[in-house]
């Protein structure tokens, strides 16, 4: 391959990734928006998102079916259903559950409630890998990592050519843009969305308004929660392979693009995954694939030290 | 002599022009009261003088200097020295394998016995080699970060409220910051600490040094308390105290950096009449002792009572200034606070 | 500033713990329990190095577990004999806590100015950069091998061995009774005032006259320090390094669960609180493990009947329970303080 094939191939790898983790770190910035919480658990709800999605896969017998066929439209369309529900509707069961008590606590006590609901999500995980169904092995080695089965085909849309670009890569784009758009739409222009913004601008405020507080947060952790699902469903069906500890890196991952977007910034987030994913797939390639996480957080940390407001952020004083 | 000069003070943020071009002096072991309606910009005045908001425009000297960190021939030393650290750092991340292969590796056969000048004269070898991509450029790029980070990091905390403490401004808040979870005493404790020396290790091994500065403070700390009136809340946690002990206890551990200016942000507030003249009385026994006192309030009787010298801030800008009689009667002053159609001039 | 009631409380723990092992012997079937205690009082060191950066000054750290395996392979290097360093036990240990610190400053570095969640996140990517580190430099590291074999030290003349642990368990816990009482000096003088009034109100202490930067650096420093010690002594009793993977985000949680289930900010809490994590962990669950296995309840293809899979929901449920119940942990600072000692005042003890 030329050096400029190989490029191609390394921007076409690292915008597919990118958009996925651009979904997830929605749900991250939408959440820290609104109640400056970091949630911790949110790689880990991807996960299970991803193991509803197998466990779908094996309900629907879909494992079985030829690549491209009726059968597995029919699937991914379920899946892209009730995967977001499912994780939108836990996600939502949390923050009722763990985090409503914590509102007016000091700023750890939310956040390492998170981190013990991350490390239940990641036990959870561990436990349905064990589920004695094909899917999984039959439950014989419960943490080892599941293979997905190939829905879409591996076949290069572009013929001939060295740069790979197959249905798979069509299909991220094929979901994660329109939906981005209705995110924003949604945002901008409906009650629920507005009422979202008011409320991560100013609590009190919203709340003197006549906005249920708390059940603006929980539509909010809703939302968050099912854009995660349907990241679960486009990663798996895209990279074939599930583990109960995928959850880590993909929130770190998912956590520093949204910092380097601007925390609380939607668009924000988008560009922040898009530079990530692609920053990762360029190291994969020109540097060495064993630095990548370090250069990740790397990233992080440079974003954090010399410009926290991030790419397209404010910045916030604190009031004396 | 003036202890403080404010001139053309001006402090923006964003959109929003919070100081418009103030100027003020403030003489020496003087009570001078700084009033006006909510939102003037008297806290933003006062968050100034202190270093928590950098100026946008004008000066702020005190005791004749500006309240921030100069840029001495110390300061370029450690600028630099963190510069070469860090640049050093570079290199030995960048070429530690290597490095240790060229030395450690190549010359040690286990268990025999092993030659550090063959070592150092292998390491020196290998940089030779290595001149170019694996030397300068690292040291280069160290050096440049370490000296932009730490210079980034230095010109930030020029004018951070330490150094405004240090040299002799303390503060009180408008909502109350104290800390909660320790003892008034702990709270008065912490004041005066940014004045004493002890070594850590004396500290750390309770050697007799470190005792007998403790019993000192505890003393001083006491005595404090005592000219506030809090002796017997002395080991009740700040959170359990009522809130005008809570007030009092906020000025003492302000006292207790042995400040030249005392900055008081609304001490009266939330008081009743009895505490209020308590209040004022502890105000004049602090001017007395040589402390200049800066005070912002709303309560005139307070005010009125107690200023040497008043200044009136609106919308950001002083519009007044000069006696408590001469500012009472002041028609842009009533206007200010009540509106332009009242003509009424009780200012109580 | 100690009262005569606080300073023989913790005199009679010390004294128990230390009587753990004669007692033993009298016991009928010889029972190890100072064997099972030894990795009960490393990750109270580890926690107690934790307890100064969370439970003091507030910055919650999510990767100590770099410390540790900062510690114990910096330990492995200078004792092994792979290396031409060969140093001996107090040698390698005083040089180790030197490296400990200057980790823990250049790691601190970069985090003075960021917020509580933040810096929570970044010291996150610390613990995974230092083991990616370690893991990727094999020549010196040895990778995924480790450094081993290491020699047992020989303390004060006493060559130690790995078949006796009674010397081990007394070492360990003098250690441990060192920082005890360093940390609590520390906690009650202007450092540790100076930390817990960053913890409250940063913004409040700056303008007290203290300086958030360095003391926020110091914490760092020394709990580096602390962490970087228990990774010696772990390394030394084990004998090797350990690998990169032993010293991942699993064990810098267990230390954060150690410091708030225990009670932040507070010695005695950490103590408390190694006893009941490591306790359940290596006893509790090994017991049930153990029966059910004997019972042959524990089946190799059903998941869900090991006990030791269910750990990471414990540890979770235990840190959210906590948060939501009881956030000052089980033993909580002011509590203490107010429980031990009502109305005694503050004076010194009269000179020596």
């Amino acid at each position: 391959m030329s050096g400029a094939e190989i490029f191609l191939q390394q921007l076409i790898i690292g915008l597919s990734n990118g958009m996925i983790i651009a979904l997830i770190a929605l749900g991250y910035t939408m959440v820290y928006g609104i109640i400056e919480l970091i949630n911790f658990a949110h790689g880990d709800l991807f996960m299970l998102g991803c193991f509803a999605a197998l466990t779908l896969v094996g309900l629907l017998g879909v494992d079985h079916s030829a690549a491209g066929s009726p059968g597995v439209w029919l699937g991914l369309l379920l899946m892209l259903l009730l995967v977001p529900l499912f994780c939108g509707g836990l996600n939502w069961l949390v923050d009722r559950l763990a985090y409503r008590h914590l509102r007016d606590a000091t700023k750890l006590a939310p956040l390492v409630s998170a981190i013990g609901v991350s490390f239940v999500f990641m036990n959870i995980g561990l436990l349905w890998g064990g589920v004695p169904m094909e899917v999984f092995g039959f439950g014989r080695a419960a943490a080892a990592p599941k293979n997905f089965p190939e829905l879409l085909s591996n076949a290069n849309l572009l013929g001939q050519s060295n740069v790979q670009f197959s249905r798979k890569d069509l299909m991220v784009a094929a979901v994660t843009l329109p939906l981005m758009a209705l995110l924003t739409w949604f945002v901008k222009r409906t009650r629920a969305g507005t009422a979202m913004r008011a409320v991560a601008q100013d609590r009190l405020a919203a709340q003197l308004m006549g906005i249920p507080v708390d059940r603006v947060i929980g539509q909010t952790f809703l939302i968050g929660g099912a854009l995660a699902g349907v990241a679960s469903v486009v990663f798996a069906i895209y990279n074939n392979t599930i583990y109960f500890q995928m959850g880590y890196r993909a929130g770190i991952d998912a956590f520093t693009a949204a910092v380097l977007g601007g925390i609380g910034s939607l668009p924000g987030a988008v560009l922040g995954g898009l530079v990530i994913g692609l920053a990762r797939a360029f190291c994969d390639q020109y540097i060495e694939t064993r630095w990548t996480n370090v250069l990740v957080f790397a990233v992080l940390i440079l974003v954090l030290v010399f410009r926290p407001s991030g790419l397209l952020g404010a910045s916030a004083k604190e009031k004396v | 002599m003036n202890i403080l000069e404010i001139s053309n003070l001006t402090v923006r943020f964003g959109g929003l022009t919070a100081v418009n071009a103030v100027s003020l002096d403030v003489p020496e072991k003087q009570i001078v009261s700084v009033i006006g309606p909510n939102g003037a910009g008297k806290t933003t005045l006062f968050n100034a003088i202190t270093g928590i908001h950098e100026p946008t425009a004008g000066r702020i000297s005190f005791n004749g200097a500006e309240a921030c960190r100069p840029f001495r021939v110390a300061t370029a030393m450690m600028l630099a020295l963190i510069g070469l650290i860090a640049a050093l750092s570079a290199l030995l991340v960048v070429n530690i394998e290597p490095l240790w292969d060229a030395t450690i590796t190549a010359n040690y056969v286990y268990q025999q016995p092993f030659s550090w000048v063959k070592a150092a004269r292998a390491a020196i070898h290998y940089f030779d080699e290595q001149l170019g991509q694996r030397f300068v450029v690292p040291f280069i790029i160290g050096a440049v970060t370490g000296l932009a980070g730490a210079y980034a990091i230095w010109s930030r905390s020029r004018r951070a409220p330490e150094v405004a403490a240090r040299v002799g401004i303390a503060r009180t808040f408008q909502n109350i910051r104290l800390f909660n979870q320790m003892t008034a005493l702990d709270n008065v404790l912490l004041g005066m600490d940014s004045r004493l020396g002890t070594r850590f290790w004396h500290t750390a091994l309770r050697l007799p040094l470190y005792w007998r500065e403790q019993g000192e403070s505890v003393q001083r700390a006491m005595e404090i308390l005592r000219f506030v009136n809090l002796i017997e809340d002395a080991h009740q946690l700040a959170d359990n105290l009522s809130y005008g002990h809570q007030r009092r206890l906020e000025i003492a551990r302000a006292l207790a950096m042995q400040p030249r200016l005392l900055l008081l942000d609304e001490p009266a507030a939330g008081m009743n009449p009895a505490e209020t003249q308590d209040l004022m009385k502890l105000i004049h026994n602090i001017r007395d002792r040589g402390v200049t006192v800066l005070l912002i309030e709303h309560h005139m009787p307070v005010v009125m009572g107690i200023s040497d010298r008043i200044a009136v801030l609106d919308h950001g800008e002083k519009i007044a200034e000069g006696s408590p009689t001469e500012v009472r009667s002041n028609p842009r002053v009533i206007e200010a606070y009540l509106g332009k159609e009242h003509g009424d001039t009780s200012a109580t | 500033m100690a009262t005569r009631r606080r300073i023989l409380f913790h005199w009679s723990f010390l004294l128990v713990a230390a009587l753990i092992p004669v007692v033993e012997l009298v016991l009928p079937g010889h029972p190890h329990i100072g064997d099972v205690l030894r990795p009960i009082l490393i990750m109270a060191m580890l926690a107690l190095g934790l307890n100064i950066l969370t439970g003091y000054t507030g910055l919650l750290n999510l990767g100590v577990a770099a410390f540790m395996a900062v510690g114990a392979y910096s330990y492995a290097i200078l004792t092994c004999d792979i290396y031409p360093f060969r140093l001996g036990f107090w040698s390698a240990t005083l040089l180790t806590v030197l490296v400990g610190l200057t980790v823990g400053l250049f790691l601190g570095l970069p985090t003075i100015r960021l917020r509580g969640d933040y810096l929570a996140i970044v010291t996150l990517g610390f613990g995974e950069i230092v083991e990616d580190v370690l893991k990727n430099l094999d020549s010196i590291t040895k990778g995924t091998e480790g450094i081993n074999p290491l020699p047992s030290p020989t303390v004060f003349g006493y060559q130690f061995r790995p078949e006796t642990y009674q010397p081990w368990y007394y070492l360990f816990l003098g250690f441990l009774a060192l920082l005890v009482l360093l940390n609590r000096n520390l906690r009650r003088s202007r450092v540790g005032r100076a930390w817990i009034s960053i913890r409250e109100d940063e913004l409040a202490s700056s303008c007290m006259g203290i300086n958030p930067m360095k003391m926020k650096l110091l914490a760092f420093a020394l709990g580096a320090a602390q962490c970087s010690l228990a990774g010696a002594l772990w390394a030394s009793f084990l004998g090797s390094s350990g690998e990169p993977g032993n010293y991942d985000f699993q064990v810098s949680i267990i230390a954060v669960c150690i410091v708030i289930v225990g009670g932040m900010g507070n010695v005695g809490g950490v103590l408390l609180g190694a006893l009941v994590i490591i306790g359940f962990n290596s006893i509790v669950l090994e017991t049930a493990t153990d029966f059910l296995k004997a019972h042959q309840l524990i089946s190799s293809t059903n998941a869900f009947t090991a006990p030791g899979n269910w750990k990471y929901m414990l540890y979770g449920l235990a840190l959210i329970l906590m948060m939501r119940f009881r956030p000052e942990g089980l033993l909580p600072s002011k509590q203490l303080k107010a429980e031990l000692h009502p109305e005694e005042p503050h004076a010194p003890p009269p000179a020596p």
